[in-house]
């Protein structure tokens, strides 16, 4: 008897050994999550007056789980459950269904492994669903173009589309960083909700038509083209537009790859810090470019009287090779900004699109548009800000930037913005309010947001603020694809009030 | 950049000030040898782990607290892990006194800390970059012995020829016999009060004794930052690897 309760006392405590072994080699965190946004106007919806109304009402889970089976190896699992708290069934067989009533959607946010120091000391890689991040500047990164960004929340504006990757790092010096990046399949950037509303036909109240987007072709086609609706009753046009994405195959030639040497530059004792990085991209742009569209005119099989526009846009994603480069300096002075900046050089694959009216099902040659929308000829987009810490509870950051996340120089173009961003904190540190905002310089249209922070207790957080969009909802220039507000036009969003609630641990 | 992002190891500097040592030999010692057996006894160790409770106290008596873990090798390199709070997953590295790097989870990005942000403080507390960032005092400071009894030296510190610490005086308590820092009174360019940090409550760690309990108080505000060392390892055999921003790449 007593030689087995030795027995049960030593397996209990290899029992309790080996759990807590197990528990040293587990990292497990996450956050919960609510939002509450309500829509603050009415005109920038598909329909006038639309709007005044709860848009989210939703529920994040984020479950982050990091594994260490050896020292030099980890696996990490990112998962998020998303509940969109809003009743989807229409019909009564639906009430039967909980997914009807309460849609929830599971993401994998990042799922990898990592090795380090094998096989070589100098080297670490990792495998798997990745999420990077290169460049130096906040949010505004030309030269970060291995994962899509991810849009369908507009206020969560640093996310992105986690991808599969390989990703190799190199570390020949304590200096200097050498990474290479493959990246087999090719994923496209995920618009916001509103981003149909750039395509989609604006009518009256009455429902007649008042204005369609304007594609991307030279003014004199444009002006061919309006004139073919101008002499139509616009009662009696009746729009149904469609717009399909051509995705690349799946071979080695719609691969991506990218490579980065990134340099800590030793400016002395007295010269401050600067770090520089010189990278190289080849792949895709993300973000869909117009390419061909097809308007087939036929009378209306409910009423002939009424002709019915069929709309078909196909958009493609253009090849582009990248060169860039990015620098952050600390000068060693307290009373002089941190500086920092992004430069590429994009040489794009040329887009030329094309447009074909067909009444009927029947060509008109008469009415075949073509023009070259993205130009073979390179292009920069940057960024250059600097941010400065004024008191302990005042902080400044300024950025401009030439050519915006879904910029590629076509019709367009590339515009400039100014991005300045404010934070103030009281109570210590547990208010903070944020003031941020984007203006597009060249056509004056500003997003804004306003937000205030409340740490009630350390891991909880409470924020409120405004989302606003602020510029002319028509196009400014009818007879131009350039010829609209970049953040006036409806398909940039919503201009919403919104409620977070947030628990990290 | 977060306020977090703002706030620099002063607990490291705090911690690592009340110091354990072994017994020091008595000796006639001028007051700047005194001051560098001090740093001396704070970093006489290959590498040091710290796990850290800082709590924020206001002046209501409301309070909030954090936790981290430090790693430090020798006087400079200083790496910080959050592991509670809405920072939690954050991580600083300071790899010399001009060169410090955040890891912002919420980017998942590692960015550059400029030399503006030396003071800032995080979450409120009494700690900002700059105590951190320059740990050491021998190396900035000319020391005068002001006064000393049977117990403690009493040191006054005033900057260097070519220095320009965050404060142009320092008054320093120094026990005699093991060097420790009792206490330290911070003064601005006017001579007056801004800050006192007191240890107490002595604890033995692994074979070593230090004190567990580190208070910074603010004398213009009533406020006061309290660390609580939960554990405190030495000579762990830290890489200077660890000390990159390779090592805040791998642990994102």
């Amino acid at each position: 008897m007593k030689r087995a309760s030795v027995i049960l006392v030593i397996a209990g405590l290899c029992g309790a050994a080996r759990a807590s072994d197990w528990t040293d080699k587990v990292e497990f965190s996450g956050y919960l999550q609510s939002d509450l946004r309500y829509v603050i106007e009415d005109y920038r919806g598909p329909r006038p007056g639309e709007g005044f109304r709860f848009e989210m009402n939703r529920n994040d889970l984020n479950l982050r789980l990091k594994i260490h089976p050896d020292p030099s190896a980890q696996a990490v699992v990112d998962a998020r459950f998303r509940f969109y708290g809003f009743n989807e069934s229409a019909t009564l067989p639906e009430l039967v269904r909980r997914t009807r009533v309460d849609p929830y959607d599971f993401q994998l946010n990042e799922a990898y492994l990592a090795v380090r120091g094998h096989p070589f000391d100098a080297m670490d890689f990792r495998v798997g669903r990745l999420i990077e991040s290169w460049g130096t500047a906040d949010m505004f990164n030309p030269t970060d173009n291995l994962n899509a960004r991810d849009f369908s929340d507009p206020l969560d504006y640093t996310a992105k589309v986690p991808n599969q990757m390989i990703e190799v790092s190199v570390y020949p010096t304590d200096w200097l960083t050498l990474t290479g990046v493959f990246v087999p399949v090719f994923k496209p950037s995920l618009l916001p909700p509103s981003a149909s509303l750039g395509f989609a036909v604006e009518t009256t109240r009455d429902g007649c038509f008042l204005r369609a987007p304007t594609p991307p072709l030279s003014r004199a086609d444009i002006h061919r083209l309006q004139g073919l609706f101008a002499m139509a009753d616009p009662c009696r046009l009746s729009f149904a537009p469609e717009v399909r994405t051509v995705t690349p195959p799946l071979n080695f030639r719609n691969s991506q790859a990218a490579v980065r040497a990134k340099v800590q530059a030793d400016l002395g004792e007295h010269g401050g810090a600067l770090d520089l990085s010189f990278s190289y991209f080849y792949g895709r742009f993300t973000f869909p470019v117009a390419y061909t569209a097809v308007a087939n005119l036929v009378p209306s099989s409910q009423n002939p009287d009424v002709t019915e526009v069929r709309y078909t846009a196909q958009m493609i994603y253009p090849r582009m090779h990248v060169a860039g480069a990015d620098f952050a300096y600390s000068p060693p002075v307290d009373w002089l900004p941190g500086l920092f900046g992004e430069v590429a050089l994009i040489f794009p694959e040329q887009v030329t699109f094309g447009l074909a009216v067909l009444k009927n099902g029947v060509l008109q040659p008469s009415l075949l548009f073509s023009g070259v929308n993205v130009p073979r000829t390179p292009f920069v987009k940057a960024t250059v800000g600097v941010d400065y810490t004024f008191t302990s509870w005042l902080y400044m950051n300024v950025q401009y930037v030439r050519g915006f996340f879904d910029e590629f120089n076509d019709r367009y173009g590339l515009h400039n913005y100014l991005a300045p961003a404010v934070e103030l904190k009281f109570f210590e540190d547990e208010w903070k309010i944020r003031l941020a905002g984007a203006w597009n310089l060249d056509d004056l249209s500003a997003a804004v947001f306003p937000e205030l922070t409340v740490v009630v207790v350390p891991s909880i957080e409470l924020t409120g603020g405004v989302w606003a969009y602020l510029g002319d909802t028509k196009p400014l220039d009818p007879q131009s694809y350039a010829g609209r507000s970049k953040f006036g036009q409806k398909a940039t969003g919503r201009s919403v009030a919104y409620l977070k609630a947030r628990v990290t641990w | 950049m977060t306020s977090a992002s703002r706030w620099v190891f002063g607990v490291v500097l705090s911690v690592l000030w009340c110091a354990t040592g072994g017994p020091a030999a008595a000796e006639d010692l001028s007051a700047q040898r005194i001051l560098e057996r001090m740093d001396q006894v704070i970093y006489g160790f290959d590498d040091q782990i710290m796990d850290v409770k800082m709590t924020v106290v206001d002046t209501d008596g409301s309070s909030k607290s954090y936790q981290f873990t430090i790693y430090q090798k020798g006087a400079q390199q200083r790496l910080v892990r959050f592991t509670s709070g809405e920072v939690q997953g954050m991580a600083t590295l300071v790899e010399s006194p001009t060169r410090m790097y955040v890891y912002l989870p919420g980017f998942k990005k590692v960015r550059q800390v400029a030399a503006h942000a030396m003071g800032q403080t995080f979450a409120g507390s009494d700690y900002t970059m700059d105590d951190i960032s320059n740990p050491t005092f021998a190396s900035r400071y000319q020391a005068a012995l002001d006064r000393e009894d049977d117990h403690h030296w009493y040191l006054v510190l005033t900057p260097k020829s070519g220095e320009n610490p965050l404060y142009p005086r320092v008054e320093i308590t120094v026990q005699k016999g093991t060097f420790f820092q009792n206490e330290t009174r911070y003064f601005d360019e006017k001579g007056r009060l801004v800050k006192t940090m007191s240890c107490s409550e002595p604890k033995d760690y692994h074979g070593r004794s230090r004190y567990s309990v580190i208070v910074l108080k603010d004398a213009r505000t009533g406020h006061s930052t309290r660390f609580d060392i939960l554990d405190f390892r030495v000579n762990q055999g830290l890489k200077d690897s660890m000390f990159t921003v390779r090592e805040l790449q791998w642990s994102r």
